[in-house]
């Protein structure tokens, strides 16, 4: 596959500084799964953390700190390496995700407008941002909303096509407040996405006003 | 600040490794008492500007230590540089901290570390030499201009991070961002093509 939409550089480098919530991180952490050009931006990230890190001023550790330490080493049991122990049992029937998303719960496929469903992705952490899938069906135009934070989006399976350009599997939707969306799923398969949202998100026109209550987002 | 020459972050680079490495083989004392002198004043200061308290920075330094001691078994030098694995214990036990503060979670680090874990392929870097990616991460820092570095080394610190640079550097939000934005692409240039 090959992904044209990337995240921007400043959200790669907050992913790896670890400041982002957890749903911008899963939303990111998504894109990366499938982006070997951004898992290198990030490692390399990762080591301008280390340079960071290195030179950042010494703070005078408490007195005795040290010792204390020496004294926890001998209990301690060399770690072993992390991985997911159990099998996966939320989300395992969608493509693309990262691993540690697969275990997250996830309640099924509601209906929330003429050929879209939506599936929220319950987060173990509580989060400002709102995580949830949305399937779209081949020839759904969306109904034009506007949002008033950020919303990022990763496209798991299928295709859309807005004025920001094309999207397909492994590429990710970056907008802010200032997107007016109207998209348009040009695949022949449904198109999944995972999205991350922040604020609110206002349908316009009289039909996403009817809408509205029922997506509650 | 990150004004070392590069020959001394290579030999830097290479002497943490091959402590953390003494640590991991022998479980030597003094290799990880070498590690504890250099990084835990530093992670103090790094919890200390993420707003931990004194206290708090201080036990998150020792955690962050305790860690190095029983992770050095997987410290990979050939996939990451010694510092870089250093950052990504300190960054997962903020991480951590600040989710404890919230009290929404009782689970340890280990989650992070998955939360992390985007792929289950080879590290990006497997086969580059990690101890050249991060001396030349380090040159390349000691190359920037110093409102650059700032800008970059502010932007580790947390979600509301341009408006506190822009408040700390008393420059305009537009500037902080376009600061970035340059110092970014600046840095990307000196790293090379990552694809």
């Amino acid at each position: 596959m090959t992904i044209v939409h990337h995240p921007p550089d400043e959200l790669l480098t907050a992913f790896a500084a670890g400041i982002l919530d957890l749903g911008q991180h899963i939303a990111v952490a998504t894109h990366l799964t499938g982006c070997l050009h951004c898992r290198r931006v990030v490692h390399a990230m990762e080591h301008v953390g280390g340079g960071v890190l290195t030179a950042l001023p010494a703070t005078a550790m408490s007195p005795g700190a040290l010792a204390a330490v020496e004294t926890r080493l001998d209990g301690l049991a060399p770690a072993v390496a992390t991985g997911l122990g159990k099998a996966a049992t939320g989300l395992t029937d969608v493509p693309g995700l990262p691993p540690f998303v697969r275990d997250y719960l996830s309640s099924s496929w509601k209906w929330i407008a003429p050929k879209v469903h939506l599936r929220p992705i319950r987060l173990p952490e509580g989060s400002a941002t709102r995580v949830f899938l949305l399937k779209s069906q081949p020839g759904t135009k969306m109904i034009e909303h506007t949002h008033t934070g950020f919303e990022m989006t990763c496209i798991l399976t299928g295709s859309f096509a807005h004025a920001g350009g094309h999207f397909g599997p492994g590429d990710f939707d970056f907008g802010d407040g200032a997107t007016d969306h109207e998209v348009m799923i040009d695949s022949s398969e449904d198109c999944i996405c995972l999205v991350a949202m922040q604020g609110e998100l206002k349908l316009n026109g009289i039909i996403g006003r009817l809408l509205q209550p029922l997506i509650r987002m | 600040m990150l004004n070392d020459k590069p020959d001394d972050a290579t030999s830097d680079a290479a002497r943490w490794a091959a402590l953390i490495a003494a640590v991991a083989r022998e479980k030597d004392r003094e290799a990880f008492a070498a590690l504890f002198t250099h990084f835990a004043p530093r992670i103090k200061t790094f919890m200390r500007r993420s707003g931990a308290s004194e206290q708090s920075a201080d036990e998150l330094a020792q955690e962050a230590l305790l860690a190095v001691w029983s992770k050095a078994n997987l410290f990979d030098p050939n996939s990451v540089g010694a510092s870089a694995w250093i950052f990504t214990i300190a960054r997962n036990l903020r991480i951590d901290a600040l989710r404890r503060e919230k009290r929404t979670r009782t689970a340890g680090t280990d989650d992070i570390d998955l939360e992390f874990q985007v792929d289950d392929g080879p590290s990006p870097d497997a086969g580059l030499a990690a101890a050249q990616t991060e001396s030349r991460v380090r040159s390349a820092l000691a190359t920037l201009p110093d409102d650059q570095l700032r800008v970059i080394e502010l932007s580790f610190f947390d979600d509301r991070a341009h408006a506190e640079i822009a408040q700390t550097l008393q420059i305009p939000l537009g500037t902080v961002k376009s600061r970035l934005r340059l110092a970014m692409n600046r840095l990307r240039g000196l790293l090379g093509d990552f694809s």
